[in-house]
């Protein structure tokens, strides 16, 4: 009992001092206004990712973190539409301000006004280039190649390949599909034996596998970009076809999806993609320059992956119909400052 | 007598369809040549699952484009995705409200409609702008109201809507059926008529008797419906409604007209060059991507090839 207590005592003390020595980071920023820059809402990660965005950001403010994190999002996608939208934000002096962008370099005039009058610019999931910004970039090439690495690892003997790719023309499809080519490359025991675009949607990549597949020998792995697993599943099943080896992007259909097959027959995935909670992590990443820590311009986000074993733990904590996700703390975000 | 009649025949129905069904045989043909044979079979049975919406949405345009210039109906995306995520979340994946279900993504797409034939004819907007900007509406209150979750369908419509009888979807043999009816309703009914007359020229379908405005607002209440049930059926289909699930039939509706050898200035329309243009837009999809091009030749091709048949079709007609 008197043991308790005194841990309880000593607690408390090293709490009370880790609330002195947070003190100034948090008086630093109370008066900081933040905006959020979104291009585009119509989809469940990007639903998530506000919804992440509004929670965090809300207790922050709360707490006195800052003064107030605000998320506009433009209706149409469009860069002349977002260009305007961050001239206002400028106008209505925000000291900091949060972008996913519409296009790598064409908001770069409106950034670099923004830099000019003082005002720190996180871009996050769709960076900017201009330099004066800090960019949250994710390693897409990367999450290309570790499908393979996985294949690789659990087919020793390869087989043929189905590729699925995003959106044709956009910069992340290139980069994913670059990655697993060259995860290709390094194992010749797959072979990449057709390609289709599935814009990153479940019902286009349902028709496009569906019409290709008559065509195709026999398949043994899917590889993929994240929304596309299941509708591509459902092609197959429609087909008659064995089901090959899917990977998965942490949509909750596809994870459920995943589930149901292993409970049936043992089947064997993994799923990977960006946890639309990045946001926050942007938002974290922000509050600190604000606070005048010395942050690299290049930050990058961690994979959210989704194993044979924590299947049913991520699944569980993924609501129905939308995407698996975390939320980043300000420790997080101190990580991958320090880049570990 | 006899020769100007089937001059007159050939002139509206004869030739225009039939370039679109003689293009899907084309690629067609050209997929099962390169693939050595394989799979012929499957590609169309394919082709037929995934054409019956294309032309679900595109009968609900074709009649509005047939109003004459400037008709158009740009809502059919965000209704498409209101009327399918309304449905499923109201069916909460119970065979029992399979139907009520169904009432209720009707009722949204004949909302949506009567709400754009509202704004083009009491706010005088042009069509295009506002069936643009009510798709906005809809599209918000789509996220609002399923906030981007994505809900399964009842077991017995998914089981539906990908049924297959002897490899011809169950699904695309009722959508046959009821373009046939659409095809009577265009030729031999009153409102097909004065569909037809408003096009041709509105000032004299009216002095005719025509009830001009009344025969535009059932149009457009009609592309809503008909572009809800796609909502409805697709969500079945593909295992839930998804924010962006519309996307692609905004284009592919108005495709699916053009190349079936409907007048974009309206006032000409057949049903049967749907079927032919929707199975040519997705075969013409597969052959490209069996031969394994990059994405760019594709859309390349994609662009040359349509332009191709609508001039093929198109020349004939003038």
């Amino acid at each position: 009992m008197v043991r308790f207590k005194k841990t309880v005592l000593s607690l408390g003390v090293a709490a009370t001092l880790a609330a002195v020595t947070q003190t100034p980071a948090v008086a630093d920023t109370a008066d900081k206004r933040i905006a959020l820059s979104n291009n585009y809402a119509g989809n469940s990660w990007r639903q998530a990712m506000l919804t992440s965005w509004d929670k965090i950001t809300s207790a922050a403010v709360k707490d006195g973190v800052v003064a107030s994190a605000d998320a506009f999002t433009t209706a149409e996608n469009q860069v002349t539409e977002q260009a305007a939208q961050i001239q206002n934000l400028i106008l209505q002096g925000y000291d900091a301000i949060v972008i996913n962008a519409a296009s790598p370099d064409a908001l770069n005039g409106a950034v670099e006004e923004a830099c000019a009058a003082g005002i720190k610019v996180i871009s996050f999931d769709g960076i900017v280039t201009a330099p004066c910004a800090w960019r949250i970039a994710i390693d897409f090439k990367q999450m290309g190649k570790e499908q393979l690495v996985y294949l690789a690892k659990h087919m020793p003997d390869g087989g043929n390949l189905l590729e699925i790719r995003g959106l044709a023309g956009v910069f992340v499809d290139d980069e994913i599909s670059a990655g697993i080519h060259e995860g290709v490359a390094e194992n010749s025991q797959f072979k990449i034996v057709g390609s289709v675009h599935g814009d990153w949607a479940q019902d286009v990549s349902q028709k496009a596998v569906a019409g290709i597949l008559p065509s195709l020998p026999e398949i043994t792995g899917v590889v993929t970009q994240g929304g596309d697993g299941y509708g591509a599943a459902q092609a197959f099943k429609a087909a008659g076809r064995p089901m090959p080896l899917i990977i998965m992007g942490n949509r909750q259909d596809e994870l459920k999806w995943w589930k149901e097959q292993k409970d049936a027959n043992g089947y064997k995935t993994m799923s990977v993609s960006i946890a639309p909670g990045v946001s926050t992590l942007a938002f974290w990443v922000a509050q600190q320059i604000l606070d005048g820590a010395d942050v690299p311009k290049e930050l990058t986000v961690p994979f959210l992956r989704v194993d044979q074993d924590d299947l049913e733990e991520k699944l569980a904590g993924t609501e129905e119909g939308s995407v698996a996700n975390v939320e980043y703390s300000l420790d997080d975000a101190k990580k991958v400052i320090a880049g570990k | 007598m006899t020769a100007a009649l089937s001059k007159h025949f050939k002139t509206v129905v004869g030739k225009p369809w039939i370039w679109a069904f003689a293009g899907a045989f084309a690629v067609w043909a050209a997929t099962v040549l390169y693939t050595g044979g394989t799979g012929a079979g499957q590609i169309l049975s394919a082709a037929l699952s995934f054409a019956t919406f294309s032309v679900i949405v595109g009968m609900g345009q074709m009649y509005v484009i047939t109003l004459g210039p400037g008709n158009v109906d740009l809502s059919i995306p965000a209704t498409m995705t209101f009327a399918g995520a309304v449905s499923m979340k109201i069916m909460e994946t119970q065979d029992i409200m399979i139907l009520p279900g169904l009432v209720i993504a009707l009722l949204c797409g004949l909302t949506v409609g009567v709400f754009n034939y509202g704004l083009i004819r009491t706010l005088r907007i042009p069509p295009i702008i506002a069936t643009l900007s009510s798709s906005f509406l809809v599209q918000s209150c789509a996220i609002a109201y399923g906030r981007g979750l994505k809900i399964k369908p009842p077991e017995l419509l998914a089981e539906f809507t990908t049924a297959k009888i002897a490899g011809v979807p169950l699904l695309a043999i009722c959508v046959i059926a009821l373009a046939a009816v659409m095809s009577v309703v265009l030729h031999r009914t009153v409102f097909g008529r004065s569909v037809l007359a408003i096009g041709q020229n509105s000032r004299a379908a009216e002095l005719a008797g025509v009830k001009v405005n009344f025969i535009r607002l059932a149009t457009y209440a009609q592309s809503g419906v008909l572009a809800a049930l796609c909502g409805y059926l697709l969500a079945g289909f593909s295992g839930g409604a998804s924010l962006n699930m519309g996307a692609e039939y905004l284009l592919a509706s108005i495709a699916v007209v053009v190349i079936g050898g409907t007048s974009v200035a309206g006032g000409f329309a057949n049903l049967p060059g749907l079927w032919g243009a929707a199975l040519f837009m997705f075969l013409l999809v597969t052959m490209l991507n069996t031969f394994g091009l990059s994405a760019g030749i594709r859309l390349l091709l994609t662009g040359v090839i349509i332009v191709g048949v609508i001039t093929l079709a198109g020349g004939r007609r003038n």
